[in-house]
């Protein structure tokens, strides 16, 4: 049989925006022309750099406490990692057990549902008062906030397979858990790994917030004493260094959904 | 006789809170062993909801199928199913879709695998088992998917437009495709279609079906042999027959006629 052309994958990008490089130039020009703003805005409208430094006293800043804010970072990072780690971990697990019968899902699902809309920043207090000013109660807490969207997007993600594929189950005489394990999990991937995304940037809020409570290493405890000294300039340094750890983060599960992009689309 | 079909007075309501609704309407037919049987009729007139009876895939309000002389109560491994969508799953190669309803029913990939190689072969997907469906175009997609309803060698195959989402010529396409499978293993086919020309084309003998509430109102033989080709649908008697059944389709859609039973050649 002669080769047949496959389709081309289709971008769903603006077919306005044809040319690859200015996709990458807009937003990157937005960004400078924003930091260039703020710079000359600092320096002409004379506001004090305690109160608002231009981009330049920042990086000046730097110098001196790269040691300390690596340190600072390491503690911050690794804690975050574990936290986005177990909660991934734990939000899939309890979105299986949960999806397996409809009584465990009908009970649960709502009950989830709900529990999502209450603030949980203000329950990282109880978290401190309940199992004190160590790493397991900021290590807890973040996995508690950021366990939830993993789960809750499983969830909906195992209960929304594609009608025809499991038509197609039934058809053949599949068990339940043959469909469960040969079309819902596969088709709850995608869902999972967007519940992932939100979790990668709630792990980090969280071990944020623990140490804003009770810490004496991290980037939240340094951003704090920073504060207590009025040197501002030290914190929006700390506030970058916290932008870069939040990316490295958010990367896994995008290089997750990559990976599943590939083996769903072939190489 | 195990590929025979027996569907008599079947019907079938919605129950849609306090409405119900009327899908088909004391329909009866029978379809015998190794026969090509279309069921023609107007785009929501519930000949597919007749098509997922037969196949077990819904439930049956009153009436009574048959399939090799027991009762329908769920779908079973002597029969296969194609739907309208091709309905491959994404992560899967073509030949691990084609084992899928195999692997279901836990035969092994001795068994199934060289009939697997055989079927990707005789529809013409020779270079692509391993391409997942992505790679692929429509009419490659529903070839692959004619492959996963006769892997596991079903005495009856069940076709709810299967062919209606392609466009013209790859329909004709598949429908010599059909053909040549046909040729090679004679199965019970129904063929549910809203496309006369593909029909008469197709099938040994055209079912007609009027509107909501369906019930088979014609049973028309088609007198073309099964070695047929594309040549036969230029002849008088083709066009004649296609004529006949829009004729018939046409007047059921006036309301007040009586619904004549009618028997051709």
């Amino acid at each position: 049989m002669s080769e047949i052309s496959l389709p081309r994958s289709t971008s769903p990008r603006n077919p306005r925006i044809s040319d690859a490089s200015l996709s990458v130039l807009l937003p990157v020009g937005l960004a400078v022309f924003v930091l260039v703003a703020w710079q000359i805005g600092a320096k002409v409208s004379g506001i004090s750099p305690v109160i608002l430094p231009a981009p330049s006293d920042i990086l000046a800043s730097y110098n001196g406490i790269v040691g300390d804010l690596a340190h600072q970072s390491v503690a911050t990072g690794s804690e975050a990692f574990f936290a986005f780690f177990l909660s991934c971990f734990f939000g899939l697990i309890t979105a299986l057990v949960l999806s397996s019968s409809v009584i465990l899902f009908e009970t649960f699902y709502p009950n989830l549902v709900v529990f999502q809309i209450i603030p949980k920043i203000a329950l990282a207090p109880l978290f401190t008062f309940w199992l004190g000013i160590g790493a397991t109660s900021r290590l807890s807490y973040a996995v508690f906030i950021s366990f939830f969207p993993v789960a809750l997007a499983t969830m909906t993600g195992l209960s929304r397979a594609d009608a025809g594929a499991l038509r197609l189950c039934r058809a053949a005489g599949a068990t339940r858990w043959q469909t469960f394990f040969h079309v819902q999990i596969p088709y709850s991937l995608p869902y999972f790994f967007s519940g992932a995304k939100v979790a990668a940037t709630l792990s980090i809020i969280g071990i944020v917030i623990g140490e804003f409570i009770s810490a004496n290493e991290g980037l939240g405890y340094f951003i704090l004493r920073a504060q207590s000294y009025g040197q501002t300039s030290k914190i929006f340094a700390a506030l970058s260094v916290l932008c870069g750890l939040g990316l490295l983060l958010y990367v896994l599960p995008v290089q997750g959904e990559r990976m599943l992009r590939k083996w769903w689309r072939g190489s | 006789m195990s590929g025979h079909i027996s569907v008599e007075n079947v019907r079938k309501i919605y129950q849609t809170g306090k409405d119900s609704v009327e899908a088909v309407s004391g329909a009866s037919f029978v379809a015998n062993d190794g026969e090509f049987v279309a069921i023609l009729g107007p785009s929501g007139c519930g000949k597919s909801t007749l098509l997922m009876m037969c196949g077990g895939l819904e439930s049956i309000t009153s009436g009574k199928i048959t399939i090799g002389g027991t009762p329908v109560t769920g779908p079973r491994a002597s029969v296969g199913v194609m739907f309208q969508d091709s309905t491959l799953l994404p992560w899967k190669t073509v030949r691990e879709n084609i084992l899928f309803p195999a692997r279901i029913q836990h035969r092994t990939l001795q068994d199934v695998g060289p009939r697997a190689d055989e079927l990707i072969e005789l529809v013409g997907l020779g270079g692509f088992a391993d391409k997942k469906p992505h790679q692929l175009s429509g009419g490659m997609r529903q070839r692959v998917a004619i492959c996963r309803a006769l892997v596991t060698d079903p005495d009856i195959l069940l076709m709810d437009e299967p062919f209606s989402a392609l466009d013209a010529m790859t329909r004709d396409e598949m429908n010599d495709a059909l053909l040549d499978i046909w040729d090679k293993y004679r199965k019970t086919g129904l063929f549910v279609t809203h496309s006369i020309r593909e029909a008469v084309y197709l099938a040994d003998r055209v079912l007609v079906m009027t509107r909501r509430p369906a019930t088979v109102v014609a049973d028309v033989r088609i007198p073309f042999g099964r070695d047929r080709d594309q040549s036969i649908s230029s002849t008088p008697e083709f066009t004649e027959l296609c004529a006949y059944l829009r004729n018939m389709i046409d007047q059921e859609r006036i309301p007040g006629r009586s619904v004549r039973r009618v028997k051709a050649a």
